[in-house]
């Protein structure tokens, strides 16, 4: 198995992905919150019925369903690279949550970030590449 | 530098050794299965491997309890300063890797973390 312990593109979209999921994760549980924004919990009735909202949310079983297919992916994509790779590659969100601000969003985006956003694409770009050129600890 | 400000940081730096150590113990358990996921066919019984070594339960809290801390943290402080400063478990886990989990880090790696590291640091503060 040791030739294929290293990034390959289909490891990288895997971790690529989870980027996505963890929006997606923060989005249900922020809908399922906001669903319960003005409520006033101050009598154990109160309380259960609170409980009973937000476990009858569908928000907070897809959340948490995402939370399970996510932890699924990392601990999937870990058994076929180092931790010291797959850490560093996970930092693309760095990224696409700013792009997705400029985008989306027309936010102004200083010099500054432009070239934090440089340094991160390629320090994501060595760190792949060095998979291939020690292929891990041995185990 | 007053005393709020000394809280928030050692926050951020128990949330990211949190994160670290959760991430050490469910590394490790990974390579004690030897059982590379290689197919999506094998992700079922890969799980059911994975659940059945009880340590890895011990990373979940970890990993929940930091996440709280995180959490906590982000209500208390600008953003700029909370992702800038959580750029440090990137340290915490090349240092981990390589002193526990026994990972070869050459120079073009560690050139990489170094890079991706300031990178945050440029956008988080830009």
């Amino acid at each position: 198995m040791q030739s294929k312990r290293h990034l390959t593109l289909g490891i990288f979209l895997l971790l690529a992905s989870t980027d996505l999921l963890e929006t997606l994760v923060q989005f249900c549980f922020k809908k399922c919150a906001l669903a319960q924004a003005g409520v006033v919990v101050s009598t154990f009735s109160q309380g259960v019925a609170f409980a009973g909202a937000v476990l009858l949310s569908p928000y907070l079983w897809f959340g948490l369903a995402t939370v399970f297919v996510l932890f699924a992916i990392w601990a999937g994509v870990l058994s076929r690279i180092d931790l010291s790779v797959a850490v560093p590659v996970a930092s693309l969100s760095y990224i696409t949550i700013p792009l997705v601000s400029i985008i989306f969003l027309h936010e102004a985006v200083s010099l500054l970030r432009w070239i934090g956003i440089a340094f991160i694409i390629i320090g994501v770009i060595m760190v792949s590449l060095s998979s291939k050129e020690i292929s891990g600890a041995k185990i | 530098m007053n005393f709020a400000f000394l809280i928030i940081v050692s926050l951020i730096i128990v949330t990211d050794l949190f994160d670290t150590i959760s991430q050490l113990i469910l590394k490790s358990s990974i390579n004690g299965l030897h059982f590379p996921v290689d197919s999506f066919r094998k992700v079922l019984s890969f799980m059911l491997k994975l659940a059945l070594v009880p340590r890895v339960w011990l990373s979940l809290l970890f990993s929940s309890l930091s996440l709280l801390i995180w959490l906590f943290v982000l209500t208390k402080t600008d953003l700029s300063l909370a992702y800038s400063l959580d750029s440090m478990r990137y340290v915490l886990i090349t240092f981990a890797s390589v002193a526990i989990l026994k990972e070869r880090v050459g120079a073009m790696r560690l050139t990489g973390i170094i890079a991706v590291i300031v990178g945050i640091m440029l956008v988080s503060h830009g």
